[in-house]
């Protein structure tokens, strides 16, 4: 039953990715498509509105979930390929504690830049 | 009679690609995990240089690393990362539709002539498909045009 809830969260997790990846990736990347439909985004790569950005706490709110949606994402699904190609069923606890370890590390890092940046 | 385990028809990696006769899903399902393995090496590569030049070496570091990633080979990369979020992300939405049973019809008694569940699937995967390649050439015009 437990595995069951873990892949539920699996796919809940992948759509609302689509969402935060869309409004990142149109926010980051694709400033010409949105000046075609009359919109306008300072360069969002200048170390200026980088900090205009860290500052909000919207941003720092939506990052913090971003980050924390997709290494569940990655990880589980990660953890799925590794534990397929292993060819014992007895190394899954050492994989899975691995995918914490590696998971818990990614999140502290990812989130020391914006944390650091909000408050400094 | 011993217990047959799992394990006896395990193919590997290998069986990713070839086990017998496979069709367009089964390919797709390894496309799937191929994108999903770069965007897992993608996401910590980004985390880590985000989180050093951001958090800990300042502006300086910052615009510098910036401008390393103007050069067209990192564009060309960058779009490649693109085209496989679009292709992972679409491609997931299927296979969570797939799962949940969405637009896949209602189920009917399995009377001949019957659709079989593959049939009823197959317009799902063109359809998305067609998708994938709309929003890949969509994204390309911008990189095209020279986006950031």
């Amino acid at each position: 039953m437990r595995d069951t809830y873990l892949w539920l969260l699996q796919l809940v997790t992948g759509s609302l990715i689509i969402v935060f990846l869309a409004v990142h990736m149109v926010m980051m990347h694709l400033d010409n498509i949105v000046g075609f439909f009359g919109g306008h985004i300072d360069e969002p790569s200048f170390w200026s509105s980088m900090i205009d950005r860290a500052t909000k706490g919207w941003w720092l709110t939506f990052y913090i979930s971003f980050l924390a949606l997709v290494l569940y994402h990655a990880l589980y699904g990660l953890r799925g390929i590794v534990l397929e190609v292993t060819p014992s069923g007895r190394t899954e606890r050492v994989v899975t504690g691995m995918i914490w370890a590696v998971g818990l590390g990614a999140f502290a890092l990812g989130v020391y830049a914006p944390v650091h940046l909000f408050t400094r | 009679m011993r217990a047959g385990s799992p394990r006896e028809n395990y193919l590997g990696v290998r069986g990713w690609v070839w086990a017998g006769r496979y069709d367009l899903e089964r390919y797709l399902y390894t496309l799937h995990r191929i994108t999903g393995l770069g965007l897992v090496l993608y996401l910590f590569m980004h985390l880590t240089v985000m989180a050093i030049v951001r958090g800990i070496l300042g502006e300086g570091a910052y615009e510098d690393v910036i401008d390393f990633f103007e050069h067209s080979v990192f564009k060309v990369g960058e779009y490649v990362v693109f085209a496989a979020f679009i292709y992972h992300g679409l491609n997931g939405l299927r296979l969570i539709f797939q799962e949940l049973g969405f637009l896949l019809g209602k189920p009917k008694p399995p009377i001949y002539p019957f659709r079989d569940s593959l049939r009823r699937r197959r317009p799902l995967a063109l359809g998305m498909m067609g998708f994938v390649v709309v929003m890949a050439a969509f994204v390309l015009t911008d990189f095209a045009k020279g986006g950031p």
